[in-house]
């Protein structure tokens, strides 16, 4: 067979991209496994071995307990968030027509594109006032909040696909909208929980803004505002700044590598991250 | 509205997720644009209403001015910038590639990293003294690319979006694929029965066919352009002096270090104007669009 120019050049130019995106990665795994001082003496793509995990243990340390917060409060919003859009998007789907629908439907849309600064200080006001600042219901709360725009928009563009007459021949039967629900819609909408709670969970964990704005210590500090402190406690100590990088990467790696299909359908339903 | 008896319902299934996007959007929204027209400076609240002075004042704020400039910047050369790098991935692994799933996850990798994370690993890739890339490049006795970085002002806004086209660029890659992969197969049999080349074929049939995704990609990329904080935050803080700061970076830094909150709420509610600017033409668009 004949072997095209412009097919060797398109590996070539895939290839040294692949290298180039997985530079800073690579560069944190090497260096994450260095004692300072061979941080100092070799160049950071080297590997060194036997590995050393002393850095991991110092960011351990510290990470340790923003890591339990973040793994608590984002499993709970992920939850609240992705069972309330599904509710939301049955009802504008499925119980709601027409105009009314979609008035309500673009409202609620808004929400996903949002800059977020530009409620920024009413939400402080509003969590303290409610006494949840500091705390791990107020980042439930606010990621609960936030999560609904788009879980909303991902149900409600899933049930669209859905047949009306399935819907329609249950109404005739006598089911309430409780039991379409429960018997129909929700046996039908496991693949939209999958992609809806994945894309939940991924942008919550990696949420930052909402985290440095509502936290202060230990108690309910999440782990990517402490990855942050790290940089500023730990500044020239490459290896302990790398090891807790890859710490607080590790479940949004993990999500990527092993259902990354799942993400992907999310963001390409209309997702955005922020 | 006729009385169904889906009523209650679709009152007990819609009204949470309408109360939580009416108080934290849209009242939270409106409160902030009432706190923009007040005195508030300091810890305690104060809702005297003192009209357009912040703004006044806003426009007179040099920082205010650099900010804006580095958002322009971010929009004319980080959007389009991560949109042709994920259209130039997405076409080359539509063309049968061996591996393409391994290297779609590596291109795709960086996307689905938190800011902090990603701004921790480029610091240590701009790092000036024993960072990655002078290093590397020292090795490779490339000496004249060597640089200062983030330490740079001058180029310091530059490196920013480097690393933030890295990052979203997988994004634009994905979208850009699922709209290649959802042209019918038949458009591109008739190009190639027609004797189209390679290149027709991209210019007349498959860029075309791209418009709906490009849009929404801009308009996602654009709107992050202008509340992209964490990452720069955490990476230089805005700095050296102000030259990396961006509007969302001086909001925070007015709100939450100066405390001066009615500044920073008139800085947020620019920024909001600017992506209802951006936003609101989008929804108008989709929404037409879906009624045809």
């Amino acid at each position: 067979m004949k072997v095209k120019p412009l097919r060797i050049l398109m590996y070539a130019v895939l290839i040294f991209l692949a290298f180039g995106y997985l530079l800073p990665i690579w560069s944190a795994v090497t260096t994450s496994t260095k004692t300072g001082e061979q941080v100092a003496l070799t160049t950071p793509i080297q590997l060194v071995l036997p590995p050393y995990f002393g850095a991991y243990k110092i960011a351990f340390e510290s990470l340790k307990r923003p890591i339990i917060n973040s793994l608590v409060f984002t499993t709970l919003a992920t939850i609240f968030s992705t069972v309330l859009g599904s509710l939301a998007g049955f009802t504008l789907a499925k119980l709601l027509r027409g105009s009314v629908s979609k008035k309500l439907l673009i409202l609620i849309t808004f929400g996903v594109f949002l800059p977020y600064q530009s409620i920024l200080i009413p939400l402080v006001r509003l969590i303290s006032r409610l006494g949840l600042y500091n705390t791990i219901p107020g980042l439930v709360l606010t990621h609960t909040a936030y999560g609904i725009p788009i879980t909303t928009l991902l149900f409600t563009n899933y049930y669209y696909e859905i047949p009306d007459e399935l819907v329609e021949a249950a109404k005739v039967d006598g089911a309430s909208a409780a039991g379409i629900y429960t018997k129909i819609i929700l046996p039908l909408s496991m693949p939209a929980f999958v992609v809806t709670a994945i894309y939940q969970f991924t942008s919550i964990w990696n949420d930052y803004l909402f985290g440095v704005v509502l936290t202060r210590g230990e108690e309910a500090m999440p782990a990517t505002v402490m990855l942050a402190n790290l940089k500023g406690s730990f500044v020239a100590n490459w290896n302990v700044q790398m090891a807790g990088a890859l710490m607080v990467a590790l479940p949004t790696l993990i999500i990527m590598i092993a259902l990354g299909k799942y993400l992907i359908r999310g963001y390409t339903s209309g997702a955005v991250k922020g | 509205m006729r009385k169904s008896p889906d009523l209650p319902y679709i009152l007990l299934f819609l009204s949470p997720a309408l109360i939580l996007v009416g108080v934290f959007v849209y009242m939270a929204v409106l409160w902030n644009i009432y706190i923009s027209f007040t005195d508030w400076r300091g810890l305690l609240p104060s809702y005297r209403f003192v009209g357009l002075l912040q703004y006044k004042q806003l426009f007179h704020d040099p920082v205010f001015w650099t900010s804006l400039k580095n958002n322009v910047l971010l929009l004319l050369l980080f959007v389009p910038g991560s949109i042709l790098m994920g259209l130039l991935l997405a076409i080359m692994l539509d063309r049968r590639i061996r591996f393409e799933s391994g290297f779609r996850t590596i291109y795709a990798l960086p996307f689905a990293l938190s800011f902090v994370v990603t701004a921790t690993l480029w610091a240590w890739m701009y790092d000036p003294s024993s960072g990655v890339l002078n290093t590397i490049f020292g090795k490779l006795h490339l000496e004249f690319l060597k640089s200062r970085w983030i330490t740079d002002p001058n180029i310091a806004m530059y490196c920013i979006i480097i690393a933030l086209i890295w990052q979203f660029s997988g994004y634009t890659m994905i979208i850009y694929l699922a709209g290649i992969r959802s042209i019918p197969v038949d458009h591109y049999e008739a190009a190639v029965i027609d004797g189209a080349s390679t290149w027709q074929l991209y210019r007349y049939v498959v860029i075309p066919q791209l418009i709906k995704p490009t849009l929404s990609a801009f308009v996602v990329l654009m709107v992050f352009s202008l509340k992209a904080f964490d990452f720069i935050w955490v990476l230089t803080r805005g700095g050296p002096g102000t030259s990396t700061f961006i509007l969302a970076v001086q909001m925070y830094k007015e709100t939450f270090a100066k405390t001066n909150f009615a500044y920073g709420a008139a800085i947020a509610t620019i920024l909001l104007l600017m992506a209802l600017a951006v936003v609101l033409p989008y929804l108008y668009w989709s929404y037409r669009g879906e009624e045809e």
